[in-house]
């Protein structure tokens, strides 16, 4: 069985010129966890944007569950892929909070029954479900991500994708994502500076840096590794420190 | 320079009305056409960044006033005329509908004067002449501001001319025009810095997301067609508002000449034949409230008339006094009835 | 800056859409119905002659009925129109000195038919301004515009609406942030100069620009392919021709009679 993700080499340069990846090789496997950490600029979004073809590598190859991403296959890469992304605001585009969960199945040609259906569970599995006919503007910070969560869901992708989830949420809000992260049985990548969150949901961790892979390897070894992550402009976090891991 | 409801006549109103409705249909089929995908979020955005930049004064040097944003122009330099278009209409309507700018029936009027002229007139026959093929900073900012003042010295003549075919306003159409202009040439003048600066800015922040103009500005008839149609309106608008000024003139010469009972019965076969729209009096023979108004009717027609002066004497004294006390009475007891009426339907949902 | 009144505003809009989320009888009206309705009676109210005062008061009971059983406070509906008369009240005025003729004596008192006109004017901005705010009071942006896209506008127009209203606040907040930083950093200072004001807009208009790229993106991420495709459910209810029909009638029979004066002249017989 393949990869849901698998990158090989995958090079992008903006048309300014700017080169953001310089030959990226890695590889997601079905119902893992995986993070992704880096600095600024160290190239994460970019990176995930190749991930469901909104951008296409300039070199090497993005797959998608076997089938490699171009233009002739973005919308099986779409379908497989669902992207949470950093600001809710840029996805919660729809009038209701229902409407735009049901934005996804409907554009893909669903019958209004199952549109209705997936709308209800995306929500509910998210517990939004109150919130079905408010704008989304009138929504919290933490409602919005869920909402935003339940958007993705509702097209039953086989990877969720995610840029900041825990940006600007306050501490319930924080609390009730990464519950709801580890919940979820999709694969699953997050690109954070939250590394607490890291070690409470993922494997395995990936660090980005000047657009390189320049480490991977599991959550616990690689974060407690202090020389190496402030070399990369991370820190330990503070929630290893506590425990003792041998 | 919103175009204002209770100074525009149905004729007028429905008019633009129906010349806005083209235009957005035009637009719209252009848009669909080009099928540029991220249009669609990419005119919201800047609708609601037209919006906001409104909001936002900057001081004139020495003047004490302050000066903001247009937007038409600015538009059409970034998305092209037809998504402009459909923008700034998008911008006017919820304007009229959640801040009361303008208003409903003024709606129409309001996107041809702020729509049309910059987006279909100034965009490709100022704009894009000047500033052939790639953005260059000097004639950029050259085509900015000339092509703003145009747009809305049109606009604002386009006001002037919707005003006087409405024939609502008393002004008369040299003093109007003699006002509007050049206020709004200030106006532009203004626009057209900021207009011209911020294009300047976006061409140096961004310069990929300014459209290249083709180096043939493509001259199509169909705006053209549109200006000509438009210009067909209103002055089919300033002749029906002529021609519905003319009834009550003549009505008021035959009054001058013969009895009342003639002028009511007179007025019934006008009825017969205008429409409910163009009605302009009551039919109810005994409250003749109407009558010396009619006589007394300041449009153009009985104006014109050497009677009139003695018309302007007689009128008070030709009013049944009766009669306007009833209509004031009248006015006053069905205000004060309405406005019980409104308790009464304010406490029954919550009694259901 | 201007953003003080603008303040005001916003929470205005945003009161709007709070009130057109309720479901008292007057929302639970089809938003074609209402639309349909409000276009009707601007028209009727406009069509009057220009100095007419009497006749249109009868017309006052249609926004009145929709204020009262759409739980609509008249407070917030009257600041709007405070807002919005001004233009109508200068081009008005000039009607009483352009227009001198007498045309109405009530006794000793002549009233020139220039501000009767006037005060024709000023009823019909308050009737068909108060009509159009209190149809979106009594629907809401999301209902109106599923409406008009069923009376024929193109979708492209009405989709183009509920952007613009979704990133309306977005927008407002990041323009409202952006102004007090300026505002912070020059106390004192009244007002924006020019070169700091085109510099702001620039950044406001970049910054909007990216945020519909990252829209677009978001839109193509669940397959979005160019048409926005919108689910219309709410069927017609008998309510709503009877809204329609009932308010024609009525409009019909007072742009017919002058009721008011029927009434007036009722009582006066009455009482003499």
């Amino acid at each position: 069985m393949p990869s849901v993700i698998e990158i090989k080499d995958a090079s992008y340069v903006y048309p300014d010129g700017t080169q953001a990846l310089h030959a990226v090789s890695l590889c997601v496997e079905a119902g893992e966890a995986v993070a992704l950490v880096g600095a600024n600029g160290a190239g994460k979004s970019t990176l995930l944007l190749h991930m469901n073809g909104t951008l296409l590598a300039t070199q090497g190859e993005v797959r998608v569950a076997g089938v490699e991403v171009s233009r002739l296959t973005l919308s099986h890469a779409r379908r497989t892929v669902g992207m949470v992304f950093q600001d809710p605001d840029d996805q919660l585009f729809m009038p209701t909070v229902e409407e735009d969960v049901a934005f996804g199945p409907r554009h893909a040609g669903m019958a209004q029954d199952d549109v209705e259906r997936r709308t209800h569970e995306a929500l509910a599995r998210v517990g939004m479900s109150h919130l079905r006919m408010r704008p989304p503007y009138r929504l919290s910070a933490g409602e919005k991500r869920a909402v935003a969560i339940a958007t993705v869901l509702a097209m039953a992708p086989g990877v969720l994708v995610m840029d900041e989830p825990s940006s600007n949420l306050d501490p319930r809000g924080r609390r009730r994502l990464i519950a709801q992260l580890r919940s979820f049985e999709h694969a699953r990548v997050i690109a954070t500076h939250d590394l607490e969150l890291v070690v409470e949901v993922c494997t395995r961790v990936i660090v980005l840096d000047g657009g390189r892979v320049v480490a991977q390897g599991p959550v616990r070894e690689l974060l407690n590794d202090e020389a190496r992550m402030l070399a990369h402009g991370l820190e330990r976090p503070h929630i290893l420190r506590h425990q003792h891991p041998h | 320079m919103h175009m204002a409801d209770a100074l525009v006549s149905p004729v007028v109103g429905g008019t633009m009305w129906l010349a806005a409705c083209g235009l957005i249909g035009h637009s719209v089929r252009r848009i669909e056409a080009s099928a540029k995908d991220h249009l669609v979020p990419l005119m919201g955005v800047l609708g609601a960044f037209v919006f906001t930049a409104q909001m936002i004064n900057f001081t004139i040097p020495g003047t004490g006033s302050s000066g903001h944003l247009g937007g038409g122009l600015l538009l059409a330099a970034l998305l092209g005329p037809h998504a402009a278009l459909l923008v700034i209409a998008s911008v006017l309507t919820v304007q009229a509908l959640f801040f009361a700018d303008g208003g409903l029936l003024a709606l129409g009027c309001n996107i041809v004067n702020l729509g049309f002229f910059p987006a279909y007139v100034a965009y490709p026959w100022v704009y894009r002449v000047i500033v052939r093929g790639r953005y260059e900073a000097m004639r950029g900012s050259v085509a900015a501001l000339a092509a703003s003042v145009l747009g809305l010295q049109l606009g604002a003549l386009s006001v002037v001319l919707q005003t006087q075919a409405s024939g609502i306003a008393e002004l008369p159409f040299g003093a109007f025009a003699a006002l509007m202009l050049p206020i709004h040439l200030a106006i532009g003048v203004v626009e057209g810095c900021v207009t011209a600066a911020v294009v300047a800015f976006v061409a140096r922040a961004r310069p990929e997301v300014l459209p290249v103009a083709d180096a043939e500005p493509v001259r199509s008839l169909r705006p053209v067609l549109a200006a000509l149609l438009i210009a067909a309106a209103l002055t089919g608008g300033l002749l029906s508002g002529w021609a519905s000024s003319l009834p009550d003139g003549l009505e008021w010469a035959i009054a001058r000449l013969s009895g009342t009972e003639e002028v009511s019965a007179l007025r019934g076969t006008w009825h017969a034949r205008l429409s409910a729209v163009q009605e302009r009096t009551a039919v109810m023979p005994d409250y003749a409230f109407r009558q010396t108004p009619l006589s007394a009717r300041p449009d153009g027609s009985d104006g014109a008339s050497a009677e009139s002066t003695t018309a302007r004497a007689d009128a008070p004294s030709a009013l049944p006094l009766g009669t306007s006390v009833a209509g004031v009475v009248g006015g006053a007891v069905t205000l004060l009835v309405i406005s019980w009426l409104g308790f009464v339907f304010r406490k029954w949902p919550r009694a259901v | 800056m201007a953003f003080p009144m603008a303040v005001e505003r916003w929470l205005d809009v945003a009161r709007m859409d709070e009130l057109a989320r309720q479901g008292t009888p007057v929302h639970r009206i089809d938003a074609r119905a209402q639309t349909v309705t409000t276009l009707l009676f601007i028209g009727v109210v406009m069509s009057f002659a220009r100095d007419e005062l009497s006749a249109l008061m009868p017309f006052f009971i249609y926004p009145v009925a929709l204020m009262s059983a759409g739980r609509i406070p008249a407070a917030s509906l009257l600041r709007k129109l405070a807002v919005a008369m001004p233009f109508a009240v200068a081009v008005g005025l000039l009607n009483p000195v352009f227009d001198t003729r007498p045309a109405l004596a009530l006794g000793p008192l002549h009233v020139s038919s220039g501000w009767l006109s006037f005060l024709s004017i000023m009823l019909r901005c308050l009737l068909t301004v108060s009509a159009a705010l209190l149809l979106v009071a009594c629907t809401g942006m999301q209902r109106l515009c599923e409406g008009l896209v069923r009376l024929g506008v193109p979708r492209v127009f009405a989709v183009q609406l509920l952007f613009l209203y979704r990133y309306l606040f977005l927008l407002a907040d990041e323009g409202r942030r952006m102004t007090r930083g300026i505002e912070l950093r020059s106390p004192g200072v009244r007002g924006v100069r020019f070169r700091v004001y085109v510099s702001l807009i620039g950044h406001l208009l970049l910054r909007a620009m990216a945020r519909a790229e990252r829209i677009y993106h978001a839109m193509q991420a669940r397959g979005f392919d160019g048409r926005i495709r919108l689910q219309f459910t709410s069927p017609l209810r008998l309510a709503d021709p009877l809204f329609v029909g009932g308010w024609t009638l009525f409009f019909a029979v007072a742009r017919v009679w002058n009721l008011a004066e029927a009434l007036g002249a009722l009582l006066m017989k009455g009482v003499g």
